[in-house]
């Protein structure tokens, strides 16, 4: 039948990573079941101040072989307290990927069967939230060296969302036009939708500041 | 000889779509890489903030006009998970069946397309004429050819039609017999082989630290795959394993990545076939649309401080959405939509892969990579 990874080896392997990661100050983790429709999901949710990410990072990648930054999240809550203004959100996972081994210079296909992993080759989701203090130039501690999958998703969070990466090597635009104002971060609240209570929009040749031809007239 | 900067792209028939590929070269060798994305940004993120659930599913579709089956249902999965919905078995299983076939139809137009890439003119031609098969099947389901819109949040649109199933089978057992003919065009094909063996080597380890997942990672001998190590869905119940192709040493090179798609056009065709054998009350029965068979009632709001996530195997690797709940209208819209394109990721990788072979590899290995910049540039 159908070879999937058992969950109960997951939810071992998750509350695994979380009795270690605990110990790191400044953290705060949990195991999270999740459902999409009909499989539960033992996720690792983990809470970080800002100062104990780069440690936190550092931890999963050498004792806990997380070797996969998935996606980086950049949100913006105007709205929220002031030490939780900015909110990046990290998913990684930890794939068990190796190398192939090669025997007599012809390499042997690694074919694992995920009803029997364990350990390290356990597949595991991560998720991190760390939350920033109220800032206009908010910043974080890139892990652009340990994962070099985070490079891109770094320069796409500071160029949408205006969180800025330290340590960050060759940040610079990748969605937005290169010529872009410094300052301007589309996905930050207080930049509205056309048609959705719009003030101002964006045009090349006059800059960002022109009101558009039909102000006041749409809703 | 003086180093240059050539710029391939925008308009430039190696690059899929629209990007710039700058090249700095040393007579014919590539010494240095940058692409510079972003031409067809059109703000999906933001325009999704100010959309309902229900609405975001079409802006979805149109990620990507090769793959829009799976990327719909890559948002449907996080959708799910966001709004706690209970997913009905039999919907479950018209899922897989419509994710598989835009799976066996995207892999056909990567095929079709890589072929004229690299100088073998008439594979074009003989792709698309299965991958009408696929369509008109999708079609079926969605009721459009090209953005269906058929995954809803807790079960499918429609259910299968009556005589789906026959044509279906039929259709999918036809497809399995003319794989063989790419092979034969393609392995036997002198031109092909001299360009796509032994350029763009690729190792495992060094593909996951930079976030390359998909047939790409599975070409190098390894079957990690999104749908068994963190399962949706129903492919627990199928009988499927990834499939693997046996590398060189340097690692995976372009004909590794040819051959992994064919198999795993395969591999999905077979599942397709098992779906329809299995689904719960038989393939040739119709229910009418929201019966609970195949559409579970999903809340319409997500409070603040909730949020879903979900990895989704797409065509060319990992996809993913995360949701953070609590917009406008009480929660009626997500507050964030963020995605994850598994080819953006991709891109750069691709581009270092190529340092060091020649300019007139450049087609050949940034095809092989599969790149669809509809949903890279968002």
């Amino acid at each position: 039948m159908g070879k999937i990874v058992s969950a109960s080896v997951q939810k071992d392997a998750a509350e695994a990573i979380v009795t270690s990661i605990s110990e790191v100050a400044g953290i705060k983790a949990e195991v999270v079941e999740r459902s999409s429709g009909t499989h539960t999901r033992n996720v690792v949710v983990v809470n970080s101040s800002p100062t104990s990410w780069r440690s936190l990072a550092e931890k999963l990648y050498s004792d806990h072989a997380v070797d996969y930054c998935s996606m980086i999240t950049g949100i913006h809550w105007p709205e929220g307290d002031d030490d939780r203004k900015w909110e990046v959100v990290y998913h990684l996972l930890r794939t068990g990927v190796r190398d192939p081994p090669s025997e007599d210079g012809v390499v042997q296909p690694i074919i694992v069967n995920p009803s029997t992993v364990r350990g390290f080759g356990t597949p595991v989701e991560i998720e991190v939230h760390v939350h920033l203090t109220d800032s206009r130039t908010p910043s974080i501690d890139s892990v652009q060296d340990i994962w070099v999958g985070a490079d891109w998703n770094e320069k796409e969070t500071w160029d949408l969302v205006g969180i800025d990466f330290d340590g960050h090597d060759g940040m610079r635009r990748v969605l937005l036009p290169h010529e872009t104002p410094r300052g301007y971060h589309p996905l930050q609240k207080q930049h509205n939708l056309r048609y959705h209570g719009f003030e101002e929009m964006y045009d090349d040749a006059q800059g960002f500041m022109r009101k558009p031809d039909d102000v006041g007239k749409i809703k | 000889m003086a180093e240059m900067w050539i710029s391939m792209g925008p308009q430039h028939p190696m690059t899929h779509g629209l990007w710039t590929l700058k090249v700095k070269v040393d007579g014919e060798t590539v010494v240095d890489t940058e692409p510079d994305l972003g031409y067809i940004h059109r703000g999906v993120e933001k325009i999704c903030e100010a959309r309902d659930f229900t609405q975001i599913t079409t802006y979805c579709d149109r990620l990507c006009y090769a793959s829009a089956n799976t990327w719909s249902h890559s948002y449907i999965y996080a959708a799910a998970d966001l709004l706690e919905v209970e997913v009905p078995e039999r919907a479950e299983y018209i899922r897989l069946i419509a994710i598989e076939i835009q799976r066996i139809a995207s892999h056909l137009m990567w095929l079709g397309a890589y072929g004229p890439d690299i100088g073998n003119l008439s594979i074009m031609v003989w792709c698309l004429r299965e991958r009408e098969m696929m369509m008109d099947l999708l079609q079926e389901l969605g009721g459009s050819r090209m953005h269906y819109n058929f995954p809803r949040i807790g079960g499918v649109k429609r259910d299968l039609p009556y005589g789906f199933a026959q044509r279906a089978r039929a259709k999918l057992k036809l497809f399995l017999n003319r794989i063989q003919e790419y092979e034969a065009l393609y392995d036997e094909s002198t031109i092909f082989l001299v360009r796509s063996q032994g350029v763009g080597y690729a190792k495992p380890e060094e593909m996951v630290n930079h976030g390359v997942s998909g047939p790409n990672l599975r070409a190098a001998g390894v079957n990690y795959d999104v749908r068994w190590a963190h399962p949706y869905s129903v492919y627990s119940e199928l009988d499927w394993s990834a499939p693997v192709e046996r590398s060189s040493i340097k690692g995976a090179d372009c004909y590794d990545r040819y051959r992994v798609r064919v198999e795993e056009m395969r591999v999905s065709a077979s599942m397709a076939l098992q779906a329809l054998d299995k689904i719960p009350g038989g393939a040739d029965t119709h229910y009418e649309p929201e019966d609970p068979m195949i559409l579970a009632k999903a809340p319409s709001r997500a409070p603040e401080g909730t949020s879903g996530a979900h990895h989704f195997e797409d065509s060319r690797g990992e996809s993913m959405f995360y949701i953070a709940g609590g917009g406008e209208g009480r929660g009626k819209q997500p507050y964030r939509v963020s995605i994850r394109s598994p080819i953006f990721i991709t891109i750069p990788f691709a581009a270092k892969c190529m340092i060091g072979y020649k300019v007139a590899d450049i087609p050949a290995i940034m095809g092989s990579f599969d790149p669809c910049i509809g949903e890279t540039d968002r």
